[in-house]
């Protein structure tokens, strides 16, 4: 078994989003391999023209305007920083779905920090041999 | 390696101190990582971090990189953390 951390990444909610950024961040200072397979809505929040702008949140939305203001307080990297961080500092693969790719009419140079676009059943061989896999 | 006393702790003088302080995790451990290569083989590699979750993520890091975890030290509002490296 690889010591890889897989995760497919339907979400786009910022809150989870970040979640998934600090795992990936964890597992490169760990040694660890990363591959994240964005589908749906994954894919969409890497979209060159919504990852800045997205401020989708998935739970207790009513708290969305003071989490934010918290984050800026303590200076806290937004999830695609940490994301970069962790792309620049390992081994960090980020793929997205060819369906969700053509259902928002994206090609890779559309996306932030996509690497490949791939179909699920090359995704999930790849995910086969992880130590760790996730769905966010 | 054993851990050191505090004391032994307080009187060590590290190679290399990274001060991570005011860092999210996983910050002050992608800072370990990064730092790690210009500590000498033998030599102590110190991390300034406020986050509570690095000192556990460091001696966790160690162990896995075949490095000695030495101790920590508690400051006000941050931990003073000693490896020795392989």
């Amino acid at each position: 078994m690889a010591d890889k951390l897989s995760m497919t990444v339907m979400t786009g909610s910022v809150d989870r989003l970040i979640g998934m950024a600090i795992l990936a961040g964890g597992a490169v200072a760990m040694d660890m391999e990363v591959e994240i397979f964005l589908q749906l809505w994954g894919a969409y929040a890497f979209k060159k023209d919504v990852i800045k702008e997205n401020m989708n949140l998935s739970e207790f939305k009513e708290k969305g305007e003071q989490v934010v203001k918290r984050m800026k307080e303590l200076n806290l990297p937004m999830w695609f920083d940490i994301l970069k961080q962790a792309k620049d500092s390992g081994a960090v693969k980020i793929y997205a779905c060819s369906t969700a790719c053509t259902l928002w009419d994206v090609k890779k140079e559309d996306l932030e920090m996509v690497d490949d676009i791939l179909g699920a059943g090359e995704w999930l061989l790849k995910s086969k041999d992880a130590a760790i896999t996730l769905f966010i | 390696m054993a851990e050191l006393s505090l004391e032994e702790l307080k009187n060590l003088k590290a190679d290399k101190v990274i001060d991570a302080r005011g860092m999210s995790c996983p910050g002050p451990l992608l800072a370990v990582k990064k730092s790690i290569a210009e500590v000498p083989s033998g030599g102590v590699m110190e991390v300034l971090s406020s986050d509570e979750g690095t000192r556990r993520d460091v001696p966790a890091w160690a162990k896995k990189m075949n490095h000695s975890y030495l101790g920590d030290i508690e400051e006000a509002g941050y931990w003073r953390i000693f490896v020795k490296t392989r």
